[in-house]
């Protein structure tokens, strides 16, 4: 049996275990036929989305953040799992979660184009791709990869077009490193720089968001 | 009833419980948008209760031409040993602030404005409702879909289940958006190989009739 040292053992691993994720969000339990689209990217798309989110941190503290985060990501071989869906509802439930009383009212209401997403978006077909993102990291996590769901890394991939034809997305960011890069992120902070960043006006910051006491 | 058929019988509730406080467990901490705590995971074993929602269920497919599928829904709850219910707290008068446009806003001030739905039957959740917030749900209950395969039970996820929570005020006070889980520790499961009229053919409504029904009468005759 032919030697394979560590370095491609990793690397072959983290790409299999990437594609058994997206088997896993593709048969995950959802409320209906929603159609998904799943791709994965490397190091040198996590190169591109912090570039983005430099682009953006004036606008989102959290962009901010995470884009330097994503620029070590890229040096550390991290994958991730990227997932989209469309905004109409197929579900036909009239729940009214949107605010339209039925289906057919939301999916006549145009398009309102955003960073984050294409809205009005049927709640179910949002709940779907989460479930399926959640699959995901499930999936991950049994494999014992380092993982977490990123808002952050849907948003950039959908604006730097590696995923296309969705109105929304999330990214399930993987990881094989001894340390997990996806948590504990202080180094990305200093002091001054957080206190700066919370005397701005981001009134999430206000209501515990990104674990800000309320 | 047999002492070891009865007792077999308890220990398999015992099981289902157990399972479901686990899977509260898995629901809990499951991923959350910035990590907040907003979800409410509700854990209904009482079998009096569970009928209740079953009913509530089944009357509200009377109130929405889409919500045929509520009267199989009903005979499923039925069918559960333990019904968990994922609600959020926050995402109906507290938006993000993160003007992400799910909702088709661009301005989470903007939405703020809008009027919710009026409080009619036939509406389930009076929305509009903060999509940034509320797909915690969505992670809730795939939490609770990870242990549930992890444990080999039989499990579904019901929206029919949610809109009945919070019509029977089950949620915590203004959590009006929510969604159900039910979970089922039997051979059968009772969320496959539905058949259609399913209300009309399953188990429960089975021996309502033979047993039920037909038995005291032939008690009558032959007695």
């Amino acid at each position: 049996m032919a030697i394979i040292n560590q370095e491609e053992l990793l690397k072959g691993g983290l790409d299999r275990a990437v594609e058994l994720m997206a088997v896993a969000a593709n048969t995950a339990m959802m409320f209906g036929k929603q159609k998904l689209k799943i791709v994965s990217m490397g190091p040198e798309e996590f190169e591109d989305l912090s570039g983005f989110c430099e682009g953006i941190a004036g606008l989102s503290p959290l962009a901010d953040r995470d884009g330097r985060s994503f620029a070590d990501l890229a040096k550390e071989d991290a994958r991730a799992l990227l997932i989209g869906a469309n905004r109409k509802s197929v579900y036909n439930f009239d729940c009214g979660a949107c605010g339209y009383a039925t289906c057919a009212e939301l999916n006549r209401t145009p398009l309102v184009e955003g960073i984050v997403a294409n809205g009005p978006c049927c709640h179910f077909a949002v709940y779907d791709m989460h479930m399926a993102a959640m699959a995901a990291a499930a999936a991950a996590w049994r494999m014992g990869l380092h993982c977490r769901v990123f808002q952050t890394v849907g948003t950039a991939a959908t604006a730097c077009e590696f995923i296309t034809d969705i109105d929304f997305s999330v990214g399930v960011g993987v990881s094989y490193q001894q340390i997990d890069p996806f948590f504990d992120r202080h180094k990305y902070w200093t002091d001054e720089e957080w206190k700066e960043k919370f005397a701005q006006d981001f009134p999430s910051f206000a209501r515990r968001f990104i674990g800000a006491v309320e | 009833m047999e002492k070891a058929l009865r007792e077999y019988e308890e220990k398999r509730q015992e099981g289902a419980r157990l399972a479901g406080k686990l899977l509260l467990a898995s629901a809990v901490t499951a991923p959350r948008v910035g990590g907040i705590d907003e979800i409410s995971v509700q854990y209904i074993e009482e079998q009096d209760t569970i009928e209740e929602m079953a009913i509530v269920i089944d009357k509200m497919a009377s109130d929405n031409p889409a919500w045929g599928f509520f009267r199989s829904d009903a005979i499923q709850v039925r069918d559960s040993d333990v019904v968990l219910v994922m609600a959020d707290r926050r995402s109906g008068h507290d938006p993000m602030d993160s003007n992400c446009n799910l909702c088709g806003y661009s301005l989470c001030d903007q939405w703020r404005q809008v009027p919710k739905l009026s409080n009619e039957a036939s509406v389930a959740f009076r929305g509009p409702f903060c999509l940034l917030r509320s797909m915690n749900v969505a992670y809730a209950l795939g939490g609770a879909v990870t242990l549930a395969r992890q444990l080999g039970i039989d499990y579904t996820v019901k929206m029919s289940v949610g809109a009945a929570a919070v019509r029977m005020g089950l949620t915590p006070y203004k959590s009006d958006v929510a969604l159900g889980f039910l979970a089922s520790v039997t051979e059968k499961s009772p969320f496959k190989d539905l058949p259609k009229n399913y209300e009309q053919y399953n188990s429960a409504s089975l021996e309502n009739r033979l047993i039920g029904r037909l038995f005291p009468t032939f008690r009558s005759i032959y007695s």
